[in-house]
């Protein structure tokens, strides 16, 4: 192309001269910076995955699967020690609400979540020193009351920001609902052993035996300690407030549990039980009684259909497996017998309410039916048991008085777990009072220190949505069960009815995780760009850069990414790597670019000018 | 004089790293010998398989342009966005000067003035200069078996001179040369010509294969196994062209799945050694024509018999691989029922072959 006689400016000589410039692998061919052809910019940011948002102390669920999918289960389990600190409790005990919320639960089956937890877990077990490592020591002493999921949880985050902390629990073992609360054959004690060892490893002091309001005084946790976590959860027993309920072999569901726990059980199961509840403790004390050598045990249930029954599904199914019958919408009125409980006096009951915990309705003008049992387990939830509590920080309804940071006035104690969330809509489960005692611990870690505090509900970002992911990607594919053991034998014996996954089996349904709104590094977006203009430095997640220089904001990267971690935003949106200019050819900003200073400037011209 | 022997480049074959469930693309190569930069259209179709097969024959590589979008759009005002050797010549002369350059570096090699591997010779053709004007020479190419791989980039049309119909335009498409209208109420009346298996019955010593931008680590290692057949090679790879299918730019790997699901893109490679084709390609799914169809406003005019005439000829390409059709594709083929299937739940996946 001849260029004689024309008047070029400086700035385009280059191309015209014949020289043209040879593009280059990093910058492309810098002479045509398409960039400026583009309405909508494709952004990677990564959303909430519903897992992670519906677990109750926020697990990075996603993160630690994507971890075990490539084979690094020592990073995954690390991962899940961010937020919690047994593993391999969690993984046999969790109510599992990550997979109620799995998006693959909408498009096959959820992913067995408690089990990869489980897997990995006992792999930290195995470990002689944990990865987790106590902070740096600033000097400060807390007392944590209680060994329970929650106080195990508050005590093991404040170790690793470096406190002192006390363990007070009025056990002879520590554990607290996890020992005395989960039956051996679901958590076998020598796990929770292992777990307590490594608090212990954390430089954390247990005192057992030791009662606050008994062995210690409110005073003297004010007096000892710079802060306090009361995490001392629901002990006593619901009555049912049935007639002869005063009977002493009455047993109560979580006492129980918790003498069998412990050791201490003196009590002799007769042939013929009736568990009276319809909960998780309820189950576990049917399932126990079992074990304990009952050979027909009922459950009584207020509920008029195991549907509504407030337990977990698969565990209800794992009882009615073993054997144990369920009497639907009764309540018992009177417990029978002379001196010890013969039979029970059942009426027909509902509740008043939608709610499984509103007043019972018991229509006793009915006939009452009469059963005849040889013990009664009572199993109808528990409350707290606050005496030692100063009266200033009780409220009308005797439950703690706090502010929605989990603070007693403006003490530096905290209440965390169930005493804490008892009433307040969150459900009462180990993981919960383990996100609890987390969240908790931050706060009074905060509060030392003299920052704001943050409320103790998280919270919630963009979670993702199953409709906004490529699903083309994902094969269907079955989930993988854990085995069980045979019904017939297990029902007998103390041995854990649920087994482990294999490393193959953990791997297997981790590959099952969409990494939903999450970039997990499967290089499609940088494979089906037109240009291309998706560079990374190297295969890992994150660290996917689209050159704004080049894009022409065609989206087929956002609509192929598998996970939906890539969104479009409206271009205008932006004010750095917009490429502005007058012809496909000016080097220059141009027009456009001079626009765009004069906006930036614009605030600071005087307003006459303007 | 002792001649020295011609040294090829053998390229890996990319495999598919997932187990199970998992979505996880192979390790891809490094080299970047198409880079960004250039001025095809948002979403291009062709440039996605550009980039993809240049990708796949790495580095030591000549590429040709004849003209088309990909000379055009990438080649104006002296500059290019490749990092390789590339040439361009006229639309009709691909296959003599695809042969020429490999002819050329063999005897470089052979006379010792060359040092070095034999590069990868790829011509890369629109679906104008391979199917209608670069026929012959093409043809000429592959009869020589020339050591080069010849691409036909199929869009459908004559894209880059403003959508006018070739002989792989689809019947039923729409372009400036085949517009509906009251006599013509379907647009094109005829069927596209089968490019491919035209080639693989004429040139039975070549390796022969179709493929789709919507399966990319098929493409890129079709692309491989055509560079390391000794011989000519020959691939025709669906590329969605956004202007002239008239379709939203986010669906071109979509559109190129979607083809493919439909069975009017049947994917295929013919193995000279076996001098069979190898049919044993299955998409995900099966879905009846008109869920391709409704994504493209080229198609926008079509009638109920229209459709049922093109699902017909998708029935066709399936017997043709081997898969038993399900009985919604042969109702779809009747246009009574498509009146009804138009807007109906009926014309969603029909049938999962994985």
């Amino acid at each position: 192309m001849s260029t004689k006689g024309t008047k070029i400016p400086d700035w385009l000589t280059v191309p015209f001269a014949g020289i043209t410039p040879a593009p280059s692998q990093d910058k492309g061919q810098n002479l045509f910076p398409t960039g400026n052809w583009r309405a909508i910019r494709p952004v990677y940011r990564d959303k909430l995955p519903p897992c992670n948002n519906a677990c109750g102390t926020n697990e990075k669920i996603q993160g630690y699967l994507d971890l075990v999918k490539r084979g690094k289960y020592l990073d995954a389990y690390a991962l899940i020690k961010e937020d919690m600190p047994f593993p391999s409790v969690t993984g046999r005990v969790c109510y599992h609400p990550c997979e109620q919320a799995c998006n693959r639960g909408k498009y096959d089956e959820a992913i067995s979540i408690r089990a990869v937890e489980r897997f990995l877990g006992d792999l930290g077990q195995a470990l002689t020193n944990d990865v987790v490592k106590p902070g740096k020591p600033n000097g400060k002493k807390v007392a944590v009351v209680g060994s329970g999921p929650a106080g195990h949880s508050a005590a093991y985050q404040l170790a690793r920001l470096g406190y002192k902390v006390t363990i007070l629990e009025k056990s002879p073992k520590a554990g607290g609902l996890n020992r005395g609360g989960i039956p051996d054959w679901v958590l076998p004690q020598n796990v929770l052993d292992r777990e307590i060892e490594r608090l212990v490893q954390l430089g954390i002091e247990i005192k057992t035996n030791c009662e606050v309001g008994k062995d210690v005084s409110w005073d003297d946790l004010k007096k000892n300690y710079d802060a306090c976590v009361l995490a001392v959860g629901l002990t006593e027993p619901n009555s049912i407030r049935a007639e002869g309920e005063n009977k002493a072999d009455v047993l109560y569901g979580l006492p129980f549990l918790r003498d069998i726990g412990m050791g201490t059980s003196k009590v002799k199961i007769g042939a013929r039980v009736a568990v009276i509840g319809g909960g998780n403790t309820a189950i576990d004390c049917a399932r126990e009684a079992l074990r304990q050598g009952a050979l027909e045990v009922t459950m009584i249930t207020v509920e008029s259909h195991p549907e509504e029954m407030p337990c977990v599904a698969e565990d209800l199914h794992d009882m009615l497996e073993e054997g144990v019958e369920l009497i639907h919408g009764r309540a018992v009125t009177s417990i029978l017998g002379n001196g010890k409980v013969e039979s029970l006096q059942l009426h027909p009951a509902r509740f008043s309410g939608a709610v499984n915990a509103s007043p019972i309705n018991i229509d006793r003008t009915a006939k009452p039916e009469s059963f005849v049992v040889d013990n009664v387990i009572i199993a109808v939830g528990q409350h707290a048991s606050l005496a030692w509590l100063p009266q200033e920080f009780k409220n009308e309804r005797g439950t703690v008085k706090m502010d929605r940071f989990g603070r007693l006035g403006d003490t530096n104690f905290f209440a965390a777990g169930d005493i804490a969330q008892f009433g307040s809509g969150q459900p009462l489960m180990v993981v919960n009072a383990v996100g609890d005692g987390k969240r908790v611990a931050f706060n009074l870690d905060k509060a030392l220190r003299g920052e704001a505090l943050q409320p103790r509900t998280i919270a919630i970002d963009v979670i993702m949505d199953l409709n906004r992911m490529n699903m083309t990607y994902f094969p269907h594919f079955p989930r993988v069960h854990q085995a069980l053991l045979n019904p017939i034998t297990r029902k007998k014996t103390q041995d854990e009815v649920i087994q482990g996954f294999s490393e193959e089996q953990a791997i297997e349904e981790a590959n099952r995780c969409f990494s939903c709104g999450t970039c997990n590094a499967c290089d499609n977006c940088y494979l089906v760009c037109p240009e291309p203009c998706i560079a990374r430095p190297a295969r890992s997640n994150g660290l996917y850069k689209i050159l704004v220089d080049y894009c022409k904001g065609c989206r087929v990267c956002i609509e192929e990414c598998p996970t939906g971690c890539l969104e479009g935003v409206p271009e205008l949106d932006f004010d750095t790597g917009v490429v502005r200019m007058d012809t496909a050819f000016a080097i220059t900003p141009g027009l456009h670019g001079r626009q765009a200073q004069e906006l930036v400037n614009l605030s600071t011209r005087p307003a006459k000018d303007i | 004089m002792a001649t020295i022997e011609v040294q090829r480049q053998i390229l890996p074959i990319l495999a598919n790293p997932n187990q199970g469930a998992r979505f996880y693309n192979p390790e891809l190569p490094q080299s970047e010998p198409f880079v960004p930069g250039h001025r095809t259209c948002a979403g291009c179709g062709p440039s996605i398989q550009y980039r993809m097969t240049s990708k796949a024959s790495g580095d030591n590589t000549i590429l040709v342009g004849p003209t088309g979008c990909m000379y055009v759009a990438n080649s104006s005002y002296l500059c290019t966005p490749y990092n390789v050797p590339w040439a361009h010549t006229q639309i009709g002369s691909a296959g003599s000067f695809t042969a020429g350059v490999a002819a050329a570096y063999e005897a470089l090699i052979r006379k010792g003035k060359w040092k070095g591997q034999y590069p990868n010779i790829i011509c890369e053709a629109g679906d104008g200069s391979a199917s209608d004007i670069g026929l012959a020479s093409i043809s000429g190419a592959l009869y020589r078996n020339h050591d080069c791989l010849i691409i036909c980039y199929d869009n459908e049309q004559y894209a880059n001179t403003g959508i006018q119909a070739s002989s792989r335009t689809p019947y039923g498409g729409m372009t400036t040369f085949s517009p509906p209208g009251p006599e013509v109420p379907e647009g094109k009346k005829l069927f596209p010509k089968d490019l491919a298996r035209m080639m693989a019955a004429g040139h039975p010593h070549c390796y022969v294969a179709t493929a789709s931008v919507g399966y990319p680590i098929d493409l890129m290692n079709k692309v491989r196994k055509g560079l390391n057949h000794k011989g000519a090679a020959y691939l025709m790879v669906y590329t969605p062209c956004q202007k002239g299918f008239v379709y939203e730019t986010p669906r071109s790997i979509d559109l190129g799945r979607m083809v493919v699901e439909c069975g009017l893109y049947p994917m295929w490679e013919w193995t000279p050694e076996k001098r069979a084709f190898d049919y044993s390609f299955r998409p995900a799914s099966i879905r009846p024509v008109s869920e391709y169809l409704k994504l493209q406003g080229r198609f926008g005019h079509l009638h109920a018999e229209h459709i049922a005439n093109l699902q017909k000829f998708a029935n066709e390409q399936w017997r043709m691989v081997g898969v038993e059709l399900p009985e919604a594709l042969i109702k779809a083929a009747d246009p009574k029922n498509q009146i009804n299937m138009a807007a109906a739940a009926e014309a969603e996946v029909v049938a999962e072959t994985v």
